[in-house]
C-alpha cells in the first residue's frame, strides 16, 4: 500500500514535469474538440491524432493520447445535451435527459452534473485502477465467449427498464436495431448478410452514423421544420448551476454509475457502450420518481455520464495490467506504446514504472483539467443555443457530415446517417423510441458472435454455459430478473377479482 | 389506421424480407446455428411483435393526427444532405460544404444572399482549415484542388 | 449560338496546354497517398507511416497516408484496385491481399477486387507467424503438439483473427502438413484472438511474433515452433516447421506497397527507386526496429515470385478450408 503511494509520488513528479502537463493539456483540449463533433468519439479522435505523437517520447504521446480519450468523453457531452447530437455512441443515452433538461432551461445544470459527475467517476476509477490493476485485469481475461454472452444476455434485459412509453413498442424497436445489426460479414462462416455488394457494409452498419442519424439528425428535421419557432428557454447567468436539489438528486446517482462503469469497462471487449445504458436502466429502476425520466430527471444524465468515464478507466485495466487490448481504443493506445518502442506485457508495471505511475498521475491532472476546462466552458456552450436555430442548424449539419464521414472516410456512413436521419424522424413523428435501436444494434453482432463462439468452444453443447461458473452466475440473475418482471404481471392477474369488488362497488379501480 | 397499426404493417413487411432473403444462406441446427439463424429468429420474433401491434394498436392516435405539414422542409434538409453525401467525394470538401450551406441558408431559409454567402464561405474555408491543417485529418479534394 | 461554340472553343484553346503539361508533368507533382485498407494503430498502419515519413523525404513531395477500413481490408484495397494508375495511389496490404479474392469466389460472390489489379511493388517485412500454447499446457516441443492433435482431433481448440484471415489460414496450412484436425475459434481481431489464448478459452494459437513477445518473455505463453524458411532473430531456439520436416507450413505475415495495375514505366522506375532509397533511411529503420519487425525488402521479380507463391499457397489452403457451413452440414 506504502509502495503504491510512493510510486504514485513518483507518477506525479513525472506528470506534473512541465512538458508532461503540457501534452496532458493539449490531448484533452484537442479531446474536448474533437468530442464535441457530432460523431466524432474517442476511438476516431485517438486514431486521428496517433500519428502526430510519433515524434514524442513514450510518456508524453501516451499522456496525450489518453488525454484525448478523456477529452472527448467529456466533450460528447456536451453536444447531446446542447443540441441532441450524441457526441460518440455511448453518449446516446445522455441525450434523452440531458437534452429533456436543455429544453427546460436547465442546460447549464445538465453541463455541470455531466461535467462534476465524469470528474468523480474518472477519479475514483483511477484510483481503483491504481491498485486493483493487476487482480482485476486476471479477472477480466477469464471473460470468455460464454461469459460475455450471459454478460450480454443481462443487458438485452436492461431494454425492459429503458422504455418511458410502451413496452410493446421499445421491444419492437429493440428487434429492429437487432436485425440492423445483422447486416455485413458474419465472423463464423465468412458469409457476407444483407450487403448486397457494398462492400463498406462488411463491418455492418456502424453505431456512430446510426446515432448520429437517429438522434441528432431527425432532432434537426423535427426542429427546423417546426411551424412555430421552438422556445428554448435561455437561462440567466445565475440559474446556470445546478439546485442543490439537483445536486442531491445526482450525488448517488454519480456513485453508482461510477461502479458500474468501471466493471463493465474492465471487460474485454466493446461492452462499455453498453455501460451508459445499464446505469439508465438501473436508476430508472431505483428512483422514487420513474415517470421523470425522459423528461429531464437529473439521475439520467448523472449515471449514464460517469458511467461512461468510470468505464474508459476500467478498459485500461487489461491493457496496463497484461499488455491486452480489451477494445478497441486500448488497442490504438497500445499500438502507440509499440511504436515508441514499449513493450506492452505483463511486466509492464515493472520495467516502465515511469510509464504506468505518470500515466495514472496524468489521469487525475487530466480530469481535473478538463472539469477546469469545462465548467467555465457551460456558459460558452449554452450561449451557442442563443443563435437563432435557422441559423444554427445548418452548422450542426455540415459538422455531423464532417465528423460521420471523418470516422472512417466513408460515404458510405453518410448515407447510413441521412438514411436513420429519416428513419428517426418517422418514427419520433409516429411517438416510438429511437434509443432502444442503438442498443440492439450494438449488441447483436456481439450476441450472436458469442453464443456461436461458445457452441464452436464446446463443439455444439450448450451445457457450456452452466458449467462455467460465471456464465451461471450472469445467466442466474438474468433468468431472476426476468422473474422479477414477471411478477407484476401475476399479481396483477391475480387482484382481478378485488378490482371486479371495488368496480362492483362503483369506485375506480 | 392508427400509428401503431401502420408501423406493425411496416416492420412485419420487413421481417418477411429478412425470411426471403435469408433464403439464400444456410440454417445451420440449433447446436451449430448457420449465418441465417439469428437473422430468421429476430425476424420471427419480430413478426410476432408486427402482429400484436397491428392486434392491439386500435387504442393509439390516428395517423391523421401527427402533423405533417413541414414535410417539405425536412425533404429539403434530406436532399441537401443527399447532395452533400454525392458531392463530397467528387466536388472536394470545400466546394461540398460551401454550396450545401448556400442552398440550406440562402434557399431554404431564405436569408438575405449575402448572409447566405458569407455563412458559407466562412465555414467551408473554416472547418477545412480546423480539420484538414490543424487536426491533420485526410479531407477529399476536388477537381481543382478543392 | 454561334458566341457558345466559340467560347468553348477560346476555353479549349486555353485549357489544352495546361492539360498537356499536366501529363507531361514530372513524376511526382501533387502529394501521394498510401492507403491503409486497416484502421490506425494495427500492423499495416504501423509500417506505413515510417515509410511515407521515409518517402516524403526521399521524394522531397508530400506522402500521406489515408486509413480505409473495413471488411478485413476489402474495402480499401478496392479503393485501390479502381484508382487510377497514376502514382499517387498506393496501397500498403498484407498477406491477406490474396486470400479476400479467394474466398470471395468460394461463396460465389462478386470478388471485391481480383490479386490481378494490382501490381506488387515492393515487401517491406515479412515475419513468420509463431506457433504459442499457454504455458500450463503440457506440450514442450511443437512434436509432442502434433503427436497429442493426432490422438484427439478436433479436441485441441486454437483462436485466429477471423475465418479465412491470416492467422486461421497460418494454421490451416499446418493441419494439412501434419495432418491433424484442430478446433477453431474465430474471433474478430488479433487483439481478442490473444485474449481468448491468454485467458485460457482456446489452447494455442498462431501470432505475429511482436504481438506476443512480451508474454513469452513473462512466461505466460510458450512458443512452439515457428512457420518461417529460418529462425526468429528474436527467438533464436525456437524451431521452424521446415526443420521438423513440414515444409509446407510456411506462412508469413507480410506488409508489401502494391499499386494499381497500368503504371507508366517512368513513374515505376521513379517509384521503384524511391522505395529503395526510403527502405534504407535510419528513421524508417529506426521504426521498425523499435516495432522488433525486421526489414525483408524484396523488389520487383524477386517480390512478384515471392508473391506469387504465397498466393498459390493461400488459395489452396482457402480452397481446402472450404464452405464451413457446408462440412458440418455433411456431418449431421
Amino acid at each position: 500500500m506504502l509502495e503504491t503511494f510512493a510510486n504514485l509520488a513518483h507518477g506525479f513528479a513525472v506528470a506534473l514535469s512541465p512538458g508532461v502537463l503540457l501534452y496532458a493539456f493539449l490531448g484533452c483540449l484537442v479531446g474536448t474538440l474533437v468530442g464535441v463533433l457530432p460523431g466524432v468519439g474517442p476511438l476516431a479522435g485517438i486514431s486521428l491524432l496517433l500519428p502526430a505523437t510519433f515524434g514524442l517520447d513514450a510518456t508524453r504521446a501516451i499522456v496525450m493520447l489518453a488525454g484525448i480519450y478523456y477529452g472527448a468523453m467529456y466533450g460528447g457531452s456536451t453536444t447531446s445535451i446542447l443540441m441532441r447530437i450524441p457526441g460518440e455512441a455511448a453518449s446516446v443515452m445522455t441525450c434523452i435527459d440531458g437534452y429533456a433538461m436543455a429544453r427546460k432551461g436547465r442546460a447549464g445544470a445538465a453541463l455541470a452534473i455531466a461535467a462534476v459527475g465524469s470528474y468523480i467517476a474518472g477519479t475514483a476509477s483511477v484510483v481503483a485502477l491504481m491498485f486493483l490493476a493487476p487482480p482485476l485485469a486476471h479477472f477480466a481475461l477469464r471473460f470468455g465467449p460464454p461469459e460475455y454472452f450471459a454478460l450480454l444476455v443481462l443487458g438485452l434485459l436492461v431494454l425492459a427498464y429503458m422504455s418511458t412509453g410502451s413496452m410493446l413498442r421499445a421491444l419492437a424497436m429493440a428487434v429492429l436495431g437487432l436485425l440492423l445489426g445483422m447486416v455485413g460479414i458474419d465472423q463464423m462462416s465468412g458469409f457476407f448478410r444483407f450487403a448486397y455488394g457494398v462492400v463498406e457494409l462488411g463491418d455492418g452498419i456502424g453505431v456512430v452514423p446510426v446515432a448520429v442519424g437517429l438522434f441528432g439528425l431527425s432532432e434537426i428535421m423535427l426542429t427546423a421544420g417546426a411551424a412555430v419557432p421552438q422556445e428554448v428557454i435561455k437561462p440567466r447567468l445565475r440559474e446556470l448551476l445546478p439546485s442543490r436539489r439537483e445536486w442531491r438528486e445526482a450525488w448517488w446517482p454519480i456513485w453508482r454509475g461510477t461502479w458500474l462503469g468501471f466493471l463493465i469497462g474492465i471487460i474485454p471487449g466493446s461492452a462499455h457502450i453498453i455501460s451508459s445504458f445499464v446505469s439508465y436502466a438501473v436508476e430508472r429502476k431505483l428512483s422514487r420518481h420513474p415517470e421523470e425520466f425522459g423528461k429531464g430527471a437529473v439521475a439520467g444524465v448523472a449515471g449514464p455520464e460517469s458511467a461512461n468515464n468510470s468505464a474508459t478507466s476500467g478498459a485500461f485495466v487489461p491493457m496496463l495490467a497484461l499488455g491486452v487490448p480489451s477494445g478497441p481504443i486500448p488497442a490504438v493506445m497500445l499500438a502507440a506504446m509499440m511504436v515508441h518502442g514499449v513493450s506492452p506485457g505483463p511486466l509492464l508495471i515493472r520495467q516502465q514504472p515511469d510509464l504506468f505511475w505518470g500515466f495514472i498521475a496524468s489521469m487525475y491532472v487530466g480530469n481535473v483539467v478538463l472539469l477546469i476546462l469545462n465548467l467555465p466552458l457551460v456558459g460558452l456552450f449554452v450561449n451557442v443555443l442563443r443563435i437563432p436555430y435557422p441559423l444554427l442548424y445548418p452548422a450542426i449539419l455540415t459538422f455531423s457530415i464532417i465528423g460521420v464521414y471523418a470516422v472512417n472516410n466513408s460515404v458510405v456512413d453518410v448515407w447510413i446517417m441521412l438514411a436513420t436521419g429519416l428513419l428517426g424522424y418517422v418514427l419520433r413523428k409516429l411517438d416510438f423510441e429511437t434509443a432502444p435501436i442503438v442498443l440492439g444494434l450494438v449488441l447483436a453482432p456481439m450476441l450472436e458472435l458469442s453464443l456461436r463462439q461458445s457452441l464452436a468452444m464446446s463443439d455444439g453443447h450448450y451445457a457450456i454455459f452452466v458449467t462455467r461458473p460465471i456464465s451461471a452466475v450472469l445467466l442466474g440473475a438474468a433468468l431472476v430478473l426476468v422473474l422479477l418482471g414477471l411478477r407484476p404481471l401475476i399479481s396483477r392477474g391475480l387482484d382481478w377479482r378485488a378490482r371486479l369488488a371495488l368496480a362492483e362497488k362503483g369506485e375506480p379501480s | 389506421m392508427t400509428v401503431d397499426r401502420v408501423a406493425g404493417v411496416a416492420l412485419g413487411a420487413l421481417a418477411l424480407f429478412v425470411l426471403v432473403e435469408s433464403r439464400k444462406l444456410p440454417l445451420g441446427t440449433l447446436h451449430n446455428p448457420g449465418p441465417a439463424y439469428m437473422p430468421v429468429v429476430l425476424a420471427l420474433t419480430m413478426l410476432g411483435f408486427a402482429a400484436a401491434l397491428v392486434a392491439f394498436g386500435g387504442r393509439a392516435p390516428h395517423v391523421a393526427t401527427v402533423g405533417w405539414r413541414d414535410w417539405r422542409h425536412t425533404a429539403a434538409i434530406l436532399g441537401a444532405g443527399a447532395f452533400a453525401a454525392l458531392a463530397l467525394e467528387r466536388l472536394g470538401f470545400r466546394l461540398t460544404v460551401a454550396l450545401l450551406l448556400l442552398v440550406l441558408v440562402g434557399v431554404v431559409e431564405r436569408r438575405h444572399p449575402l448572409t447566405a454567402v458569407a455563412y458559407a464561405v466562412a465555414m467551408a474555408l473554416g472547418t477545412f482549415f480546423l480539420f484538414n491543417t490543424i487536426l491533420r485529418v485526410p479531407l477529399p479534394r476536388g477537381p481543382f484542388g478543392l | 449560338m454561334m458566341r457558345v461554340r466559340v467560347f468553348v472553343a477560346v476555353l479549349a484553346a486555353l485549357l489544352a496546354p495546361a492539360a498537356l503539361a499536366a501529363a507531361q508533368e514530372p513524376y511526382p507533382s501533387r502529394p501521394i497517398t498510401i492507403v491503409v485498407p486497416f484502421p490506425p494503430g494495427g500492423v499495416a498502419d504501423l509500417h506505413a507511416r515510417p515509410l511515407a515519413a521515409a518517402l516524403e523525404k526521399v521524394l522531397k513531395n508530400p506522402v500521406a497516408v489515408l486509413n480505409k477500413a473495413g471488411a478485413a481490408g476489402a474495402v480499401g484495397m478496392q479503393h485501390v484496385a479502381t484508382s487510377r494508375p497514376d502514382g499517387y495511389t498506393l496501397l500498403l496490404a498484407l498477406s491477406s491481399i490474396s486470400i479476400i479474392p479467394e474466398a470471395d469466389k468460394l461463396f460465389g460472390r462478386q470478388p471485391a477486387y481480383t490479386v490481378d489489379q494490382f501490381e506488387p511493388l515492393a515487401l517491406l517485412s515479412a515475419d513468420p507467424t509463431i506457433l504459442v500454447v499457454r504455458s500450463e499446457l503440457p506440450w514442450k516441443t511443437a512434436r509432442e503438439f502434433i503427436e497429442d492433435a493426432r490422438k484427439r482431433p478436433g479436441e485441441i481448440a486454437f483462436s485466429s483473427s477471423g475465418i479465412y484471415g491470416t492467422l486461421h489460414m497460418a494454421m490451416e496450412l499446418l493441419s494439412h502438413a501434419a495432418g491433424i484436425k484442430l478446433r477453431h475459434l474465430p474471433t474478430t481481431g488479433a487483439g481478442p484472438a490473444i485474449n481468448a489464448l491468454l485467458g485460457g478459452h482456446v489452447h494455442a494459437m498462431a501470432s505475429g511474433p511482436a504481438a506476443v513477445i512480451a508474454h513469452i518473455e513473462a512466461g505466460k505463453l510458450r512458443p512452439l515452433a515457428s512457420w518461417g524458411d529460418r529462425r526468429h532473430p528474436a527467438l533464436p531456439d525456437v524451431p521452424t516447421f521446415r526443420e521438423l520436416g513440414y515444409p509446407e507450413a510456411e506462412f508469413y505475415i507480410w506488409a508489401g506497397v502494391f499499386a494499381p495495375r497500368g503504371l507508366p514505366p517512368a513513374v515505376r522506375a521513379r517509384l521503384d527507386e524511391a522505395l529503395r532509397q526510403a527502405v534504407a533511411e535510419p528513421e524508417f529503420r529506426q521504426a521498425m526496429e523499435k516495432l522488433k519487425t525486421p526489414i525483408a525488402f524484396k523488389q520487383g521479380e524477386e517480390f512478384r515470385k515471392f508473391f506469387e507463391a504465397d498466393a498459390r499457397r493461400l488459395a489452396e489452403g482457402v480452397r481446402r478450408v472450404g464452405r464451413i457451413e457446408e462440412k458440418k452440414e455433411d456431418k449431421r
